[in-house]
């Protein structure tokens, strides 16, 4: 218990001096904020026709409202959730080789694990702070710009959606942890969430089918924000994304503790 | 029973990276209280060897015991005696000297908190304190790295290059302290390097690794006897006095500068003779003295004229 204290308050005095940990916050209120702002400028369409480039990206918003807003907020948690919690679990694993700090960690009174696991409560935190500061910013600036159908909106449903998108996005860094140990820095981590991205959207569009198959699909799935024509996530889905997770989880302890560390 | 008596001992400890065979029958006994400095030239195995002892590099072959415990995942207790410092000391850049240091002080579950202020105030880092790694230079670096591995006192100290990037005064500083912690402290110092000459002025033996081998050791009192020794003679006509010596059995060779090198216990031990030898014949020596082979040539000639089995 002692040991996972430590290592607990090691990774927190980390993440409190590095500015990744600011910019992340930053860059998930901006992301919130812009989302209140596209929404507006969807509604009113002699901004939007100044920019063709705005004029599209606020296309697909649909109708002025809070359910329609609550849709695009799941979306945004499903895609800036696979890429933020992705980046920061790479900073923190890649950096202790990048840095080349993670020798020191490894002669220890302190199981490696348990420097793993503190590293891998402590991103789930800190995505989590994410989901939250995009959502609270998002909707503070619905509040302002006045988007119509607050009371309409059954919130709850709403709410157990876009947290359990947020916790199965969670989870799934500890493949991304895996790769950023293998590949001993950030940018295999970084190339791979970037994959991951490019075959979920590839996966929608072209065989939305294999989706069911797919563990970073599950959320999307889940959240059924991918439309009615694709399939709800079943028991395999499930199963192939906890193993997906677990696989993730246990290939980065066996990396630490059996890999070669020149 | 044997390695029990031995703060290091490895047995035949081995590391291949495919055809390349980084370490080979490595086999070391280091006791208690004994500064054991660890030579070799870049690439020679010592790094390789070191990681092996702190469990980073799983052996190919053979196996490492420290204060008779095998090296392994499991003995996590074992490393509260150790204190290592590997390669380059890196730290984390954005923490200061005094955060970096809490960090192993944390992660070692130590109780002290005065053993913070003790390591800082022994390796002069005090007003670095609050400063970022990041902006240490590399002797401070350096010696934030050695706090590390000192901070919980412990009975072994595996310090791979640990003079680099300091300063004169700081290499002497590190040798005084490390010879304080073996002498006055009873701690084991395994200190890998490439220079003989700063090594042979603190370690009480040496082991020199050369391709991945070992090809020599000695207790340092000892090393004086494998050096090379020969007596430099010069006269006013050097082709005469060679003549003279050759004639009467001694093996004498010309040097660059024309002067003569007679090698070979009886000459060495007995530069009088040659002396009279050389005056009885009216060629009485302008000079005549023992030269020692220094240790930088010994350690070359070592590694030159070894022959590694592989």
């Amino acid at each position: 218990m002692k040991a996972i204290q430590a290592a607990l308050w090691m990774e927190v005095l980390k993440v409190r001096r590095t500015t990744i940990f600011p910019i992340s916050m930053f860059f998930f209120v901006f992301m919130g904020i812009v989302m209140g702002l596209l929404m507006f400028v969807s509604q009113h369409p002699e901004i939007a026709s100044r920019s063709a480039t705005l004029s599209v990206k606020t296309s697909f918003l649909g109708e002025f409202s809070w359910a329609a807003y609550n849709d695009l907020l799941i979306q945004i948690i499903l895609t800036v959730g696979v890429i933020g919690f992705g980046i920061i679990t790479s900073w923190d694993f890649g950096r202790e080789f990048s840095d080349r700090v993670v020798k020191d960690l490894l002669a220890l009174p302190v199981p490696r694990f348990t420097i793993i696991f503190s590293k891998l409560i402590i991103l789930f935190f800190w995505s989590m702070i994410l989901s939250v500061i995009v959502l609270v910013a998002a909707i503070l600036t619905g509040l302002a710009v006045r988007i119509p159908g607050w009371t309409a909106v059954d919130w709850f449903p709403f709410l157990w959606n876009y947290i359990v998108c947020t916790v199965l996005n969670a989870l799934l860094i500890t493949p991304v942890a895996f790769v950023a140990s293998a590949g001993r820095g950030y940018l295999l981590p970084i190339s791979f969430i970037i994959l991951i991205m490019i075959l979920t959207q590839l996966l929608f569009v072209g065989l939305p089918g294999a989706a069911f198959w797919f563990p970073w699909a599950l959320p999307a799935l889940f959240s059924g924000v991918a439309g009615e024509a694709i399939h709800q996530p079943g028991f395999i889905s499930y199963l192939i994304y906890g193993l997906t997770v677990l696989a993730g989880l246990f290939g980065t302890i066996a990396w630490w503790q059996f890999a070669d560390h020149k | 029973m044997f390695k029990m008596t031995h703060v290091i001992h490895t047995e035949n400890l081995t590391k291949h990276y495919g055809n390349v065979h980084a370490a080979e029958d490595v086999t070391l006994h280091i006791k208690k209280a004994e500064i054991y400095g660890f030579l070799g030239l870049n690439g020679a195995g010592k790094t390789t060897t070191i990681r092996m002892l702190l469990g980073m590099i799983r052996p190919t072959m053979g196996t490492a015991f420290l204060f008779g415990q095998k090296v392994g995942p499991g003995n996590l207790d074992l490393w509260n005696q150790v204190g290592h410092l590997v390669e380059t000391p890196y730290s984390y850049p954005e923490l200061t000297v005094l955060e970096n240091l809490e960090i192993y002080y944390r992660l070692r579950l130590l109780k002290d908190p005065g053993l913070l202020a003790d390591v800082v105030e022994k390796l002069h880092l005090g007003q670095y304190r609050n400063t970022k790694a990041k902006h240490l230079s590399l002797g401070n670096a350096q010696r934030l790295g050695i706090a590390k591995a000192m901070i919980h006192h412990p009975g072994l100290l595996i310090l791979d290059e640990p003079a680099n990037g300091l300063d004169p005064a700081g290499i002497v500083e590190i040798r005084e302290l490390l010879s304080d912690l073996a002498g006055n402290h009873g701690v084991s110092v395994f200190i890998s390097s490439h220079i003989l000459g700063e090594i042979s002025r603190f370690a009480t033996r040496i082991g020199i690794i050369h391709e991945g081998h070992m090809i020599y050791e000695s207790d340092i009192d000892r090393l004086d006897q494998s050096r090379r020794r020969s007596l430099h003679v010069e006269t006013l006509d050097n082709e005469q006095a060679h003549e003279i010596l050759s004639s009467a059995g001694y093996s004498a060779d010309f040097l660059s500068d024309g002067s003569l090198e007679v090698s070979g216990e009886a000459a060495i031990n007995h530069p009088e003779k040659i002396s009279a030898l050389l005056a009885s014949q009216r060629l009485a020596p302008k000079k005549i003295l023992v030269e020692e082979e220094d240790l930088e040539h010994f350690f070359l000639r070592l590694i030159q004229t070894s022959k590694p089995s592989s």
